[in-house]
């Protein structure tokens, strides 16, 4: 068993055209020369990395795609900081980082509130289920047959159908306790759809321009556009100076300007 | 806190085998949805259970122990959740390595230290006891 597995990484390794050493000799003429290709080739060096790590955080609701591109962010980071004369391994330097980026995006996704809205409509979906398969059978179905019904696995189907009526929804008149006594209702706390953002969306030129800056510049256009965040809160994140943020931000939308006007 | 209240305790024995993993994830769902942790504290809490377990199935099926089994124990306080995963397994050499590999089994043991607050892990003579803490109320 072990043999096989040893073997099928090696060939992988191979296939790649790497091996560790190797690696560890990139990262030193990276860290000498900052040379960007080379940073490229690191990354995708360690692409799967990311992806074992996103496959982790795969079940909470956020397409998979996502937080493998939120983990590059973290992988990037990583590449930039590592010391190879450290004596620690890189993959266990980039861990942390790049858990902390997938972690950090399903915190900023306010995901607290969608994810009981996916258990909710695995909810009705499990009792509409269970509703025809027992007039089909003529018998109430065993849970295995909704899960099969349902696409889902018989740990999903139960923990929606033990939760997902525990969320119940809650209409937007219902009124909130305050203070004097003029009732406020929850519809009135409902923010409407920013108009400036969905028309960047839509904008299919911009996004396809974005898609063509390299994974930093990418994020800094996201983080500050999309996400509003300050220079410095950019900076913060990702672990550089808020001057070199200006900087790589002029550059992407000086690029971008450039693309779009290909 | 109210730290000196006993704690309530809620205990699971399980087949130490790949199907059963999902029960322990179901069980801790259960469990920490009655405490004040977020949706996402408790998803973090399940993954870490769900690799503690995988990694005593491994080591089970490396050392042939058919009919081992996995205790998973959890007092409920009112400011945290500890959870005792005690499998007899057998023993877990170091340098050896399970159908995972090494790099992998790693990662994932530091996976685990990411998600929780406080995890420690003690060789049994039977196999292995990990004992992990996760506190209520806290980001």
């Amino acid at each position: 068993m072990r043999a096989s597995n040893n073997s099928r990484k090696l060939e992988a390794q191979e296939a790649a055209g790497w091996s560790e050493q190797e690696a560890e000799e990139l990262f030193r003429q990276y860290k000498k020369t900052n040379d960007p290709e080379l940073r490229e080739r690191l990354v995708d060096l360690h692409k799967n990395l990311v992806r074992y790590l996103a496959g982790k955080f795969a079940n909470r609701g956020e397409p998979i795609e996502d937080l493998i591109q939120v983990g590059m962010i973290g992988l990037i980071n990583a590449i930039d900081r590592f010391d190879p004369d450290r004596g620690i391994k890189f993959s266990t330097y980039a861990t942390p980082t790049i858990v902390g980026e997938i972690r950090r995006y399903f915190r900023d996704k306010a995901w607290s509130l969608k994810v009981p809205r996916r258990l909710q409509e695995l909810n009705q979906a499990a009792s509409k289920a269970s509703e025809e398969l027992t007039q089909k059978l003529g018998r109430p179905p065993t849970i295995k047959e909704i899960a099969d019904r349902l696409g889902a696995t018989e740990e999903e189907t139960v923990e929606a159908m033990e939760l997902g009526s525990a969320y119940e929804a809650v209409s937007l008149d219902s009124t909130l306790e305050q203070e004097d006594d003029s009732p406020l209702s929850l519809g009135e706390f409902v923010g409407g759809v920013d108009v400036s953002l969905e028309n960047i969306e839509t904008y299919g030129d911009v996004k396809r321009a974005i898609e063509r800056l390299d994974p930093r510049e990418k994020a800094i256009i996201y983080y500050r556009f999309f996400r509003n965040m300050s220079q410095t809160e950019v900076a913060k994140r990702l672990g550089i100076s808020q001057m070199h943020v200006s900087r790589l931000q002029q550059r992407a939308l000086k690029k971008l300007r450039e693309i779009l006007s290909e | 806190m109210a730290n000196n209240e006993a704690p309530a305790q809620v205990e699971l024995i399980i087949p130490c085998q790949p199907e059963y993993v999902g029960v322990a994830r179901l069980a801790l769902l259960g469990i920490a949805s009655r405490m004040p942790f977020t949706y996402e504290q408790i998803e973090d809490l399940r993954l870490a259970v769900g690799e503690l377990c995988t990694s005593s199935v491994e080591w089970a099926q490396k050392n042939k122990m058919h009919e081992a089994r996995i205790v998973l124990r959890a007092e409920i306080f009112s400011d945290k959740l500890t959870v005792d995963i005690l499998d007899t397994a057998g023993p877990r050499r170091c340098g050896e390595s399970t159908s995972r590999d090494e790099e992998e089994e790693n990662l994932a043991q530091l996976l685990i230290t990411l998600l929780v607050d406080e995890v420690e892990v003690t060789p049994q003579p039977e196999g292995t006891l990990v004992r992990m803490v996760k506190y209520a109320g806290q980001q």
